[in-house]
């Protein structure tokens, strides 16, 4: 197999690889088949080579993401073998069942694609560019001539694995995270458990690899004041819990993530995308470094809290991004700190632990250094996450969390292990794909706007974002001066007035009511939708599914809820 | 033109002719069985022997391999390239390629002739008697089957496919594992052994396939060493089974032994997590898509009409646009005329 003009390094080579991974089965081959691979790369070649089997083009704590639908894609390269995309294109996919299956299939046997391939042999880090490419460039047409550019490039085999790699989700090759450290520990001769540690602290399967293939896996420390990914959490849907006992509940606070870092005086914040936020809360920097802390990383969540009420999202706004907040500001939005897992303690990382040993070190600490951490319930019912659920409602909190009790702290990971249950009506996340310009006194900007709900995982779609309705207003005149500014840089493409936008700013969408609507291709509307807030703390993969959509209206439908009586959300231990 | 009427889960009708195609339905004269599949042989045979004034025809082949599988009804065995002459149409059938005894039936009447395909492959299979088309005739209608009629199914050669199972075979029982090779019994099972009679292992076959086997030597396709599958001595031979036999006990005692899927669905990467297969080799007997839209435009017919297709759209479409006539019947759904 191997050729001579390529270069260990080669894509061509690696896709091959990752087919023959395919191809063989029992978990023990693959691994030795992957670290016979990594034996011939260069370190630094290793790095990538892992981030793309485990991982995808980007690393996942950069959150970048290459941003092409499915539907960019398909068009494309329905165009590129000369094939009609709504005929024969999709009847293909329906048949397959996988779109990049489709597409290597179809590249192999139509002439036409063939003739456009000539092959470039380009190694791993070219192909990384390539994908950076991609996600710098704005519109659809110029993301489908760069994709079409890089298939001239790949043979189809490559072709379908670099499609994969764009989506940032598995390879479909029954060989996930855990099996490419395997392949790394033994191509690397270090021990597997170090190479996990260091992977759970570097939240990067390129860092590990550099650490393991340079020695330098003892660097791999949890170093305080330097801000780790944070562990998230998946939307809850009927199957994925079967135990409710395995689990606690915790509410879910309408605040802003935050990790806090102190040890004596010294106190750091660090956002969810890892940026430093310490001079936005002077406050708390000063409450917590009087506390003289051991050396300690908490997780947890700002909120406004005023009147012994956690305030709501909006009020919160009023002090995110505000460096040096005057001190008007400081006390109309007073903000509390409420931890809800430790990850670092005395010179010892935590995580590994199972969250129920996490939360004894938790009660502790915050009993000895007197600050809020969340109240944390045992269930055991569906019927008792429902009541809980309410509960957290009517302290006007967001929902509820679900923690599994012997999971670890999963850096940078969204899995099962921690579920979030949301509201049932009243508002979710979106994604604004169209903007409008108005007339009158916003005329020439843009004031009116579709927002979007996902349905990546949907069967029934092929798009990534469907709108699920039109807001004209409910922004304060500073936030839409932002808004327009941020639209300005996702424009994708033109219609008059309208501008379809990449699919980047979030924005959480209040309404009344939601209503089945046969004539839209959402199957449903909402009543009065207007802006909550602008998340610019989320991203688009933060976006609620119509999945999710269905659900509320369902869980609407069959029962109405009457405000519980409060009882608290955290404790301030005394 | 002729009419052509598709009547539901019975196969195809003319009725001007009284002739039914792989048809399943007393009210006709003459039936034509293009291939002892099960789906292609009568099957309502009580009314059937009732219709005392009913012909069925196949090729003496097809007609063995039926008798062996349980049809107990009177078949007038019809040889390739033997015109059969009614007061209302001559009847010739000529070799499909698809399994041993496969034929077209080329229907010529006053009103035209009609080319009905039934399964079929082209290049042939080589454990058949070739592919063949009526020589210096305009085809008038052109009823084919269009199982992989989508641009993602293109075969290899039936020799890049033979070195694919010999290679799998001689990998596997080198290594110390027994093959085994996953395909029906009828026609699949037999095209492999004939693939690969020249190993010398002993090829044992699965219960359902062996006594089929006798009729394909009959007809001279050589099949190597084989005998009929036995627990004791399987392993270390060359196996061949039916899905459905690893799923009732086939082999469950070798733990050494590697599967190949063999079948135009192997094109599919799915069906790696679905058959528990090692090694998925695409070898069909059905034409892939470039093979089939190649044929009706060689051959030219006023009218094609396409049946069993996964979406009928795709290869309407590229006829259409290359200027050729075609319709699909739907067999699943009832006729609209
Ligand atoms: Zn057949």
């Amino acid at each position: 197999m191997h050729n001579k003009q390529e270069a260990a390094d080669n894509f061509e080579l690696w896709a091959r690889l990752v087919q023959n991974i395919a191809e063989t089965r029992g978990s023990n081959a693959k691994v030795e088949l992957c670290a016979n691979y990594f034996a011939h790369l260069a370190p630094s070649e290793v790095s990538l080579a892992c981030q793309f089997m485990g991982e995808g083009a980007f690393s996942t704590i950069s959150g970048k993401r290459a941003s092409v639908g499915a539907r960019t894609i398909g068009v494309a390269a329905a165009d590129y073998c000369g094939i009609d995309y709504d005929i024969v294109f999709k009847a293909c996919r329906t048949a397959n069942g996988s779109s990049t299956e489709t597409i290597q299939r179809l590249f192999e046997n139509l002439p036409e694609a063939r003739q456009k391939n000539t092959l470039q042999h380009w190694n791993l880090a070219r192909i990384s560019e390539l994908a950076e490419e991609l996600a710098q460039t704005r519109g659809r047409k110029d993301k489908q001539r760069i994709l079409t550019r890089v298939w001239g490039g790949l043979s189809p085999l490559a072709t379908k694995y670099f499609l994969r790699l764009l989506s940032q989700g598995s390879l479909r090759i029954g060989f996930e995270r855990r099996s490419v450290l395997q392949a790394l520990a033994r191509s690397s001769q270090v021990d597997y458990e170090q190479l996990r540690y260091a992977h759970m602290l570097t939240g990067s399967l390129a860092k590990t690899a550099e650490l393991a293939c340079t020695n330098r896996l003892d660097q791999a420390q949890f170093k305080l004041f330097n801000p780790i990914a944070f562990m998230l959490a998946a939307p809850l849907h009927s199957r994925s819990v079967e135990h409710w006992h395995d689990f606690i509940a915790e509410e879910k606070f309408d605040g802003m993530r935050c990790q806090l870092h102190a040890h004596g005086p010294k106190v750091e914040l660090f956002s969810r995308d890892l940026n430093a936020i310490t001079n936005q809360f002077p406050e708390l920097v000063e409450l917590f470094g009087k506390k003289e802390f051991p050396p300690t990383v908490i997780d947890g969540e700002i909120c406004v809290y005023r009147d012994q009420t956690i305030q709501p999202f909006q009020e919160l706004q009023k002090r995110m991004g505000v460096k040096k907040p005057s001190k008007t500001l400081l006390r109309e939005y007073p903000v509390v700190f409420i931890g809800y897992d430790l990850l670092y303690l005395n010179q010892k990382e935590t995580v590994s632990q199972s969250l129920t040993q996490r939360r004894i070190s938790l009660e502790n600490i915050a009993k000895t250094y007197k600050f809020p951490i969340s109240t944390q319930h045992s269930v055991d019912s569906k019927d008792q996450v429902d009541q809980l659920f309410e509960q957290a409602l009517a302290h006007g909190n967001e929902g509820l969390m679900l923690k599994e009790k012997e999971a670890p702290y999963s850096f940078g990971e969204r899995n099962n292990h921690w579920l979030k249950v949301k509201r049932p009506s009243g508002s979710i996340d979106t994604v604004i794909l169209y903007a409008q310009a108005g007339s009158g006194k916003r005329g020439g900007s843009y004031s009116d706007f579709t927002l979007g709900v996902s349905v990546k995982e949907d069967p029934r779609y092929e798009e990534e974002f469907i709108p699920i309705g039109k807001a004209y207003g409910g922004y304060t005149d500073q936030e839409w001066k932002e808004l327009n500014k941020a639209i300005k840089g996702c424009i994708i493409d033109r219609f008059g007035p309208t501008a379809q936008l990449r699919p980047e700013i979030v924005v959480e969408l209040e309404f009344e009511a939601i209503q089945p609507n046969p004539r839209t291709k959402a199957k449903y509307t909402l009543r009065f939708p207007r802006f909550k807030a602008i998340r610019w703390d989320l991203s688009p993969q933060d976006v609620d599914s119509l999945d999710h959509v269905e659900m509320l209206f369902n869980e609407h439908q069959s029962k109405e809820r009457s405000p519980q009586k409060s009882s608290q959300s955290f404790l301030i231990p005394d | 033109m002729l009419k052509v009427k598709k009547a539901r889960y019975h196969g195809i009708k003319l009725p001007e002719l009284s002739i039914g195609l792989d048809y399943s339905n007393a009210d006709v004269q003459h039936i034509f069985v293009s291939h002892a599949h099960a789906d292609h042989i009568p099957r309502n045979r009580t009314s059937l022997r009732e219709h005392t004034n009913l012909a069925i025809y196949a090729t003496p082949p097809t007609a063995a391999l039926m008798r062996l599988r349980g049809f107990k009804e009177d078949i007038i065995e019809l040889p390739f390239f033997e015109p059969l002459t009614t007061d209302h149409f001559t009847m010739t059938l000529y070799p499909a390629g698809h399994i041993l005894g496969s034929a077209m039936a080329f229907i010529e009447s006053g009103v035209g002739n009609i080319l009905y395909t039934g399964d079929c492959k082209t290049p042939a299979s080589p454990a058949t008697e070739g592919f063949e088309l009526p020589k210096d005739r305009q085809v008038d209608q052109l009823i084919i089957e269009a199982t992989f009629g989508l641009p993602i199914y293109r075969w290899k050669s039936n020799e890049e496919l033979q070195s694919d199972l010999v290679s799998f075979a001689r990998q596997a029982l080198d290594e110390g594992y027994t093959p085994i090779f996953l395909g029906y019994n009828l026609g699949k099972a037999q095209e492999m052994m004939h693939m690969l009679r020249e190993l010398p292992e002993t090829k044992q076959i699965h219960g359902g396939g062996y006594p089929l086997c006798a009729v394909y030597e009959k007809y001279g396709i050589d099949l190597g060493p084989y005998e009929r599958y036995n627990r004791a001595s399987s392993e270390g031979c060359l196996l061949f089974t039916p899905n459905s036999g690893l799923e009732s006990g086939f082999a469950s005692h070798i733990k050494k032994k590697r599967i190949a899927y063999c079948s135009g669905w192997a094109s599919h990467e799915a069906r790696r997590t679905q058959t528990q297969a090692h090694a998925l080799i695409p070898l069909s007997d059905h034409l892939d898509y470039f093979e089939l839209i190649n044929l009706c435009e060689h051959l030219q017919p006023k009218r094609t009409y396409i049946t069993h297709t996964p979406d009928p759209k795709v290869v309407l479409h590229e006829l259409q646009q290359r200027g050729l006539d075609a319709v699909y019947l739907d067999m699943m759904h009832e006729e609209l005329d």
